[in-house]
C-alpha cells in the first residue's frame, strides 16, 4: 500500500509539472473530468511524462483501458515498478 | 510506428537576407541588434544577428515537409541558442529520433543547428504527434 501511495505522489508531481498547476491533488479515483486542463493533448504529455519518469512503455490498449488514476497505477505496477 | 530511435534526418538551411526581411515584415521585430549593422558591432557581434526564432521556422519546415509522413502535429519544442547566426550563414540541421511513444503515437527528436565553422548555434528537442 505504501508503494501505491508513493507512486501516486510521483504521478501527482508529474501532473503538477505537465499541467503547470501546483494545486493539483489527484487520488486513485481521479479522472480527466476532475482535473482542469486534462484534455486530449495534455493526456499525451502526461502519458509521455509518466513513461519517461518510470522508464516504462505502455501500449495503446493499456492506456485506453484506464478509467481513473488508480488503473494507471495498476498498469505501472504490472510493469514491475 | 514508422520512426525508430536513433534515426537521423539532415537538412541544410540558409538564413538569407530575404528570409530575414520576410521575418521582420511579418512579425515587426526591428530591434537594432537584428537590423542595424553598426549597432550590432558595437555590442560585440560581427554583424547583424539573425533572429533566433527564424530557426523555429526551419524547425516547422522540418516537421511539416522533411519527414516521410505528413500526418504530423507539433506538441512541444524547446530550443537553446548557443551562438549568433549572421546573414547568409549556411546551417547544417540534424535531427535524431530520441524517443518513441507508441502508446500515444508521439515521437521526440533532438536537433542541432551547426554553422560552417562547425559551431553549434542552436539545439533542442521537439515532440510531435502522429495524427490518425
Amino acid at each position: 500500500m505504501t508503494h501505491r501511495i508513493d507512486l501516486l505522489k510521483q504521478i501527482n508531481d508529474i501532473f503538477i509539472d505537465v499541467l503547470d498547476n501546483e494545486e493539483i491533488a489527484i487520488t486513485e479515483s481521479t479522472t480527466a473530468d476532475d482535473v482542469e486542463d486534462w484534455d486530449s493533448l495534455s493526456h499525451i504529455q502526461l502519458v509521455v511524462a509518466v513513461e519517461k519518469h518510470f522508464k516504462i512503455r505502455f501500449n495503446s490498449k493499456e492506456i485506453q483501458s484506464w478509467n481513473n488514476v488508480g488503473e494507471m497505477i495498476n498498469c505501472i505496477l504490472e510493469k514491475g515498478i | 510506428m514508422i520512426f525508430k530511435t536513433g534515426e537521423k534526418y539532415n537538412l541544410t538551411f540558409v538564413v538569407s537576407e530575404a528570409v530575414q526581411q520576410s521575418f521582420v515584415q511579418t512579425f515587426g521585430d526591428k530591434n537594432p541588434l537584428h537590423t542595424d549593422e553598426v549597432f550590432a558591432r558595437t555590442k560585440g557581434f560581427k554583424g547583424k544577428v539573425m533572429h533566433g526564432n527564424i530557426l523555429n521556422g526551419f524547425l516547422s519546415y522540418f516537421i511539416g515537409e522533411g519527414l516521410p509522413v505528413k500526418n504530423v502535429i507539433i506538441h512541444s519544442q524547446e530550443i537553446q541558442f548557443k551562438n549568433p547566426v549572421y546573414v547568409e550563414d549556411e546551417l547544417d540541421f540534424t535531427a535524431t529520433v530520441s524517443d518513441v511513444f507508441e502508446s500515444v503515437k508521439s515521437v521526440e527528436f533532438k536537433f542541432v543547428f551547426t554553422n560552417t565553422a562547425l559551431k553549434t548555434v542552436a539545439k533542442g528537442k521537439i515532440q510531435i504527434g502522429l495524427l490518425a
